[in-house]
């Protein structure tokens, strides 16, 4: 079992920098996430743990051991790369074997028994005496999975694994490989760019971005309190909607509405526990930008009243999701989007009347982009509104 | 497939055909009909052709100095093959591993293949030369009495150095595109692994460059029957007493040196098929073990 700590981890290609000098400690067993879009250095990150980079700067430990120059083959990590990597001219028992009987570790018995148990295990005993050509792209990463597995490493690192099946097959691999982790426990690093993978697969989930670590979490934390304004949009399908506003006397101002600002009296221990960010700094005049997900606004029961602020949108475009209305809407000179109940009856060019949930309200810096103030924090169930049923 | 109407004139696309008919007909075809033509006449210098049928390739069947002519250039081809094909496969291997500098390398192994085979010849003559070559001193210093203008093996030997080294930079350039082309990640998985790099080369590597391999084996099996000429006219002229005659070198004697053309062209008949049939072996043999990737 293996914990794995990257301190001020640097790579730098020629003159770009990959990845800027990060901190990140994995936990023995541990199944975490690497998101980001493309090039942000997640899979720079990756192959430097794999030692297939060698870092520019910064200390890989591995339980405690410095493996930064330790050659690749003397970490014990396995790997699971986008394109299987499988050795075309091989059958899918020699792929398996080949890398085992050439290190010379392992005895042709040993080698025997661990094919048959990893075959069992991801139910690829049928694929075994198969070229890769004569194999599904799902069969090929199941291969390479039991490659990876066979030889019981320390880690497993996946880059981008699920990447090249289609989106059924994606979703069933999902599912395989959670089940895998949680049958073997072994600690996982998995790269991707896809948030879905990121949320349903990670314990805890890194978001990067430009060869930084934005924020680890997880995965219902980074959705509830992202850090900064790029884990908010980036985590979330449809994104976040984003809003310029001044803050003003405890209220988010735009020149379309003003909204009141819950906050928990001062001292409340609750709020200061559940709050994911520092101190609060509600001031006067501060440039912000307030962050609402689509789904926490609403268009309100005009037949009930629910104390909370109206705020007038013009639909643009309707997109019907089949669980879900997106309505596409202007605020003033703010776009954003809606999500309403499926079979809403409004039409683009209407101006409609819409609320929010005063617990998911969130505020970033203008300037920085870093997150200052969660609602979610300060709002205590009890007063919640019950979300309105449209129909 | 369609077929695109691309000229509006069939004699307008016989004239874009013309030139490559044309030097096709004059430098291949029209030649080699008038070998196979000669080599049933009686043909040489002031005199006129005369029919034998089939008295020259009776010749050829009865002299046993023509049989070892023959043997010995199947043996040549063999070395000269095994050989271009086992240094390249290691230069570029080499080549391939090096992170820094890979153009000098590259460039340093494909020189020899720029220079025109005579060219090639005569710098190989300065290298080897028994007293002056550049490499006689260490080498003798070796053990080795250097003295292949005399013995037979040595010059047979020389002269299929010879000829690998001037082959190595079209093999190699073609096997580092070959190599080049297997996907790192296969190169990273077998590191990751620990599988060794000779082993890589060996078992990964090579069976995916099957392809290429194959050609390289068929181009290489037709240079040292047909463009080896150079080396054996300038290093040895055939000799010292016949270890060196191989083929090419033996119809061209034949015929340029005896001027007896109807033997001449019964041999570069019999060399054609020679060739053709390790051809045929070679495609059959090959085509079973190449992969031709997914």
């Amino acid at each position: 079992m293996t914990t794995v700590t990257l301190r001020n981890l640097r790579k730098k290609f020629d003159d770009v920098v990959a990845v800027d000098g990060i901190d990140l400690d994995v936990e023995d067993g541990e199944f975490l996430v690497i998101v980001g879009p493309s090039g942000c250095g997640k899979s720079t990150t990756l192959r430097l743990l794999a030692g297939l980079e060698s870092a520019t700067d910064g200390r890989i430990e591995m339980d405690g051991r410095d493996v930064t120059a330790v050659e690749p083959k003397d970490r014990n990590v396995a790997m699971v790369f986008q394109n299987y990597a499988l050795y075309p001219h091989m059958t899918g028992r020699r792929n398996i074997t080949f890398g085992m009987k050439s290190s010379g570790d392992f005895g042709d018995e040993e080698i025997e028994r661990r094919v048959a148990e990893a075959a069992d295990t991801l139910d690829i005993a049928d694929l075994l005496d198969r070229k890769p050509e004569a194999m599904s792209g799902g069969e090929r990463q199941r291969v390479a999975l039991g490659r990876a597995i066979v030889r019981d490493p320390d880690a497993f690192l996946m880059d981008e694994p699920l990447s090249n099946l289609d989106a059924k097959l994606r979703i069933e691999m999902r599912a395989e490989l959670a089940r895998l982790h949680s049958t073997l426990g072994t600690t996982t690093v998995y790269v991707t760019h896809d948030q879905t993978e990121a949320m349903t697969l990670g314990e805890r989930v890194v978001v990067m971005n430009d060869g930084g670590i934005m924020q680890v979490d997880e995965p219902q934390r980074l959705y509830d309190f992202p850090a900064n304004r790029f884990v908010a949009e980036f985590i979330g399908d449809p994104a976040m909607n984003m809003i310029p506003v001044d803050v003003e006397d405890g209220r988010a101002v735009h020149d379309a509405f003003e909204i009141p600002l819950p906050l928990a009296d001062a001292g409340d221990p609750v709020a200061a526990d559940r709050n994911g960010v520092g101190e609060e700094s509600l001031d006067d005049g501060r440039r912000a930008v307030l962050g609402v997900r689509p789904e926490d606004f609403r268009l309100p029961d005009p037949r009930t009243d629910d104390g909370l602020p109206r705020i007038d949108a013009t639909v643009n475009v309707r997109e019907p999701l089949g669980d879900s209305l997106l309505l596409h809407c202007s605020i003033g000179d703010a776009s954003c989007n809606v999500q309403a109940a499926p079979r809403t009856d409004v039409g683009a060019g209407e101006t409609v009347s819409v609320t929010y949930d005063p617990a998911r309200l969130h505020l970033f810096d203008a300037e920085t982009g870093e997150a200052f103030y969660h609602s979610e924090a300060h709002v205590s169930e009890a007063e919640r509104p019950v979300p309105a049923s449209v129909e | 497939m369609s077929t695109r109407e691309i000229f509006d004139s069939r004699i307008e696309s016989g004239l874009l055909l013309l030139p490559t008919l044309v030097v096709s007909v004059v430098f291949l075809y029209y030649p080699t009909a008038m070998a196979v033509r000669t080599s049933f006449f009686d043909s040489s210098f002031g005199q006129a052709d005369e029919f034998v049928g089939l008295e020259n390739y009776a010749a050829l069947v009865t002299d046993s100095a023509y049989h070892s002519s023959v043997l010995l250039s199947v043996l040549f081809a063999a070395v000269v093959v095994a050989g271009v094909m086992a240094v390249s496969l290691y230069l570029t291997f080499l080549i391939h591993e090096v992170d820094t500098g890979q153009g000098v390398y590259l460039i340093s192994v494909i020189w020899p293949y720029a220079l025109p085979p005579a060219v090639g010849a005569l710098v190989f003559l300065f290298i080897a030369h028994p007293t002056l070559g550049v490499l006689t001193g260490p080498i003798e210093a070796l053990g080795v009495d250097v003295d292949w203008f005399n013995d037979g093996p040595q010059a047979f030997v020389v002269v299929a150095l010879a000829a690998i080294w001037k082959q190595i930079g079209y093999n190699v350039i073609f096997m580092i595109a070959a190599m080049n082309n297997v996907p790192d990640t296969l190169t990273e998985t077998a590191r990751l692994d620990g599988v060794s790099g000779l082993r890589r080369l060996v078992s990964v590597y090579v069976p995916i460059m099957t392809p290429t391999l194959f050609f390289l084996v068929v181009i290489n099996t037709i240079y040292a029957f047909f463009s080896t000429f150079a080396f054996v006219d300038l290093l040895t002229s055939g000799g010292p007493s016949n270890a060196t005659n191989i083929l090419i070198f033996d119809l061209y004697q034949e015929g340029f040196s005896f001027f007896n053309f109807g033997v001449a062209s019964a041999k570069s008949v019999v060399l054609f098929l020679v060739v053709g049939a390790l051809m045929l072996v070679q495609f059959r043999v090959t085509d079973e073990y190449s992969y031709y990737g997914a």
